[in-house]
């Protein structure tokens, strides 16, 4: 299939586009690398009547870095993020979970601000502005607005931006040197969706204790989430194999963990609780799992 | 001179495809790009229950639609069709629904509109209302349901072994084939040991990355129909005999197609498009989205339920097998897939008591056919499981026990035919070699573990069947092959050419193939189930041959002496005068057959020749995932003795990865008859990512009566990967799976239940 008849404009600036968003009043999508746009476009599972490409406004494909963490601009695209030169050090835990997304082609071209506008509850960088409480900063009519990642993902598919809004940057907090951390992900097939994912990190106390744990899991539930059971049992223990095994027992505590047509839920639960383990693990520099058959 | 221009010697010679450069640089024809003056373009509306009575079609709304031509329904078909009714084993098919719908996807209406979006949104406007009834989709509740798909049997009288179904009321068996050989009874009364296995396979597709297309043009005195088919001759006898028209009002024209694998055979929009043409009188294209191609034809689901005696040393001395093949709404070729697979499903072992019971059966469920295999990678997944599950049992290397039993040379197989040219203990012993089978293997330890695994399997060639070709030497020398063998990616032309180029002492590159267009290029009767190679190629040979002995003849009437290397332009000169005529070879070629008996499914002569194809697998599973992770792949075949070793090896691997889809991930999922997982972002082929290491080999072998030795083999790599993995993953953790695909959630799932602590929802 090919898309349904749409009107197309590229604004030089994001005034323009805004007030394109704003005249369309909903019936106007932004396009950015166009991954998830296209082909629901084509699936004709949306038909909007304007698409406002946003891929010639400036200075919304910059990397930067600074006391306040790292910024990345809403054009960046995953490509940028894997061969920067200082970003591996800056933030590992975003350029390993990015090294996951889809296929070269689709990272070629694939952008951060469209993944978190997309919101598809399995992809990876939504998973890690939540599990880093990044903030998504918006511009529309209004003006700008910073909006916790925590409240930015409402639904599968759902955000809180408004018909008029552009994405223009996601800000992660600041990554110490010395931090635990670890991404893990289980797909189908290379670069498909996962089926579930991971994202851990923490730092120790001088008594090798963890300090404020942050686990995201992605693909099992209809948005991004933090595992907050899981988190609480972390906070102030030693990472050890027996610790490990407790955080990971309750991964999904809580959670209306989701089913479809890829694996049911039960499958899902059984594989969150083994990348928490794996991320644990991973995260602490412990060995593999255990010798335990 | 270098190799590639050299003449002779062009047997045996790993030759590029002709066609590969047009093909990588977009010049290549295909039906997808073909638009005619005037053409309209028809877009179907396709029912959406499983099983019912029509009672109403509305379709004002999309009459009234802006810039729609028409709008087609299954009461219009009949103005030029009065028996719209098609099919290869079965006329059951309509071209749009009658009456019933039999399948949720089923073709009962088309808007035509010049252009394809406008006729696409017509058809939303498009809607109708069914009495429903009870559907059936299983294949062995179909054999006992109270829902019957089809209200009459109505075979087409093309097989003798079905005409005794005609009318038959109240049943949705379209084929039983039995096959009894030795006293099957007695032989499990004194058995040492009895086993007894069930093994499902998964309804899957062909997906070629070209969907179905046709497009029919109406001339002034008949119709010439452009379709992505493999089967140019077949269509247009069935469309002749449709119209009631002679053969030779229809023309059928062919270009390359973009896969098949068994989809695009008999008929499947041909019909549709010469009914649409002829009522509207312009031409008329249809073009399939890959979606559509879920609604099209499909690869049968199946239950196996195979049963052994084996003697305390090892030999198996009786089998039962019990076969039921899903063949959904329509028969298409299924009830052949029923019989010429089903005598096959003892395996390629010498048993000298066999009974086999295979039952081809209707559901509501989209229309099964022919896949790359033609069942046998279903029969193969299961007795090559059950092998190794009766080794295991009675603690024999899984290797050692299939050699104790092996069907060698000069032994009767299940029919009764003696096996001749099946290099079967060749392909074993390859496979055991190249996996190192008798050296250590590293087992994995913690939650990665190792296993490898083997599978063999063998398959009849469908018979008896014919082909016929054409070779025109030109006055200046040069040769065209003309045949209607579709060289749908699978390198025939390549190959045809290399026989055509042996015979007459020319280089491969310089023969013209001529493309199927049946005014053009003579009958074939369809490029399928590994037989081009064989029967073609004995046909391009024997007209290469005729034209070879026209020349020769010729060149004795000019008073030449014999074996005279006289250039071939100056003998036509010599003829003619100038550069004049040509010299016309023709071969036809029919292997011998006998039909099996009715009753006891014996006969001397089952096939022309065999196929034999092995897999052998190391893989590893991830114990806390399922993930099976494959290290390296071995295929081994007998293909005779190759013409082309490197599209050998691609036909090979090439097969093998498609079996490693239908292995691993695919299968059509349901909900109420309807597909629920329609494209390729749901149901998941492998991709060049998911390829692992693979080694893809010919044993050196000789077909006796195969075109200089060759044979076919474009499925042999499909044969036996799936049991291989299967019987790899038991090796390495100590779980059976018995049910198609061998998804990271079903190893788990079986790892979980065998340490007791099975996952809550299942």
């Amino acid at each position: 299939m090919k898309p349904p008849r749409f009107d197309y404009a590229r604004p030089d600036s994001l005034a323009g586009a805004i007030a394109l968003l704003a005249a369309h009043n909903g019936d106007a999508k932004v396009i950015a690398g166009g991954q998830s746009l296209m082909p629901m476009l084509n699936f004709r599972l949306t038909s909007p009547r304007l698409l406002v490409d946003i891929a010639r406004i400036a200075d919304l494909n910059h990397i930067s870095a600074g006391a306040d963490g790292v910024r990345l601009g809403a054009l960046v695209r995953w490509r940028d993020i894997e061969r920067h030169p200082t970003l591996a050090k800056l933030h590992p835990l975003l350029v390993e979970a990015t090294s996951h997304v889809a296929h070269y082609q689709i990272r070629n071209r694939g952008t951060v601000g469209g993944s978190l506008a997309h919101a598809d509850p399995a992809a990876e960088m939504p998973g890690i502005a939540i599990a880093c409480d990044a903030q998504i900063i918006v511009v529309g009519r209004a003006g700008q607005r910073t909006i916790p990642a925590a409240d930015f993902f409402v639904g599968a598919l759902m955000t809180a931006l408004e018909p008029d809004e552009v994405i223009v940057e996601v800000r992660l907090p600041p990554w110490p040197g010395e931090r635990h951390f670890a991404f893990e992900e289980f797909s189908r097939r290379k670069g498909d969706f996962a089926l579930a994912g991971v994202a851990v990190f923490y730092d120790l106390d001088g008594q090798g204790r963890v300090i404020d744990p942050h686990i995201g899991a992605i693909g099992v539930t209809s948005r991004p989430v933090r595992l907050n059971a899981a988190e609480a049992a972390l906070a102030g223990r030693a990472v050890d194999e027996a610790a490990i095994l407790a955080v990971a027992a309750l991964a999904d505590d809580g959670l209306d963990v989701a089913e479809d047509i890829h694996a049911p839920a039960d499958y899902r639960r059984a594989l969150l609780q083994v990348l928490l383990e794996r991320a644990l693990r991973r995260a602490a520099r412990l060995p593999d799992a255990e010798q335990t058959q | 001179m270098n190799e590639m221009t050299m003449p002779g010697r062009q047997i045996g010679r790993s030759l590029p495809r002709l066609e590969a450069r047009d093909k990588v640089t977009g010049r290549t024809e295909y039906v997808h790009n073909l638009r005619l003056p005037g053409m309209l373009y028809g877009k179907i509306f396709r029912s959406t229950v499983a099983h019912g009575r029509i009672r109403n079609i509305d379709v004002t709304a999309a009459r009234a639609h802006a810039g729609v031509a028409h709008v087609i329904t299954g009461e219009d078909v009949r103005k030029v069709i009065p028996r719209p009714f098609y099919g290869p084993a079965f006329h059951d098919q309509p071209v749009l629904a009658l009456d019933k719908v039999h399948y949720v996807g089923e073709p009962v209406a088309v808007v035509l509109a010049s252009d394809p979006y406008v006729a696409d949104e017509a058809v939303q406007l498009i809607s109708a209302e069914y009495d429903e009834l009870p559907a059936v989709f299983d294949e062995v509740e179909a054999m006992s349901s109270q829902a019957v798909v089809h209200d009459e049997l109505k075979p087409a009288g093309t097989f003798p072994d079905l005409k005794h179904l005609q009318g038959r009321r109240n049943t949705n068996v379209a084929l039983d084939f039995h096959l009894r050989r030795g006293d099957v009874d007695k032989a499990f009364a004194t058995a040492d040991r009895v086993f007894e296995h069930t093994f499902r396979t998964q309804q899957v597709l062909h997906l070629p990355l070209e969907p179905f297309v046709s497009v029919a043009e109406p001339t002034g005195s008949g119709i010439t129909i452009h379709t992505a088919s493999q089967s140019p001759s077949f269509v247009r006898i069935e469309i002749a005999r449709l119209l009631g028209w002679p053969e030779n009002r229809v023309r059928v024209k062919v270009p390359y197609l973009g896969g098949g694998f068994g989809a695009k055979l008999y008929i499947k929009l041909e019909a549709m498009v010469t009914a649409l043409a002829l009522l509207v009188q312009r031409p008329v294209k249809v073009a399939l989205t890959m979606e559509e191609q879920f609604y099209t034809l499909t690869k049968h689901a199946s239950t196996f339920r195979i049963k052994s005696a084996v003697n305390k040393d090892g030999r198996i001395t009786a089998r039962h097998c019990e076969v039921w093949w899903n063949g959904g709404a329509y028969a298409d070729i299924g009830p052949r897939i029923t019989q010429k697979s089903g005598f096959t499903a003892p395996g390629p072992y010498d048993i000298d008591n066999v009974s086999i019971d295979s039952y081809s059966l209707y559901t509501n469920l989209p229309p099964a056919g022919a896949l790359r295999g033609f069942g046998i990678p279903q029969l193969v997944w299961a007795y090559e499981s059950h092998a190794d599950m009766i080794a295991r049992e009675l603690a024999l290397d899984p290797v050692e026990f299939r050699r104790r039993n092996i069907l060698r040379e000069g032994r009767p197989q299940a029919t009764g035919t003696l096996m001749r040219d099946a290099a079967i203990e060749a392909v074993l012993e390859r496979l055991a070699e190249r996996l190192d089978w008798n050296k250590s293997f590293d087992r994995g330890s913690g939650t990665v573990r190792r296993g490898r695994g083997l599978g063999i399997g063998f398959k009849a060639s469908i018979s008896p069947t014919t082909s016929i070709a054409i070779v025109n030497v030109a006055a200046d020398g040069s040769a065209t092959l003309y045949c209607s063998t579709v060289d749908m990616g699978q390198g025939s032309d390549t190959a045809n050419a290399q026989v055509v180029a042996e015979v007459l002492d020319v280089a491969a590159e310089s023969v013209r193939i001529v493309h199927p267009d049946t005014d053009v290029t003579p009958y074939d009767m369809a490029t399928l189930g590994s037989r081009s190679m064989f029967h073609m190629g004995n046909a391009v040979r024997l007209a290469a041959q005729d034209a070879k002995a026209k020349l020769a003849a010729l060149a004795a009437e000019l008073g030449l002496p014999p074996g005279s290397n006289i250039p071939l332009p100056e003998l036509f000169r010599r003829k003619y005068g100038m550069q004049a005529g040509n010299v016309i070879g023709i071969g036809s070629y029919v292997p011998t057959y006998e039909s099996p008996n009715h009753d006891t499914g014996q006969t001397s002569n089952a096939t022309p020749y065999w196929m034999i194809g092995g897999t052998a697998v190391e893989i590893e599973v991830d114990t806390e995932t399922g993930h099976v992770r494959i290290i390296r792949i071995i295929n081994v075949v007998d293909a005779g003795k190759p013409i082309n070793p490197k599209i050998v090896e691609d036909q090979i691997s090439g097969a093998a990865v498609m079996q490693l889809g239908f292995t691993m991930q695919e299968k059509m999922l349901f909900e109420g008859g309807q597909v629920t997982n329609a494209s390729l972002a749901d149901y998941k082929i492998p991709s060049i990512l998911d390829i692992p290491p693979m080694i893809s080999e010919a044993v050196d072998a000789q077909q006796h009566d195969g075109p200089f030795g060759a044979k076919g083999v474009g499925e042999s790599g499909t044969f036996a990967l799936s049991p291989a993995i299967a019987n790899a993953i038991e090796d390495a953790v100590g779980v059976r799976v018995t049910e198609l695909p061998i998804t990271a959630e079903a190893v788990y799932r079986a790892l979980r239940t065998a340490a007791n602590d099975p996952l809550e929802d299942a």
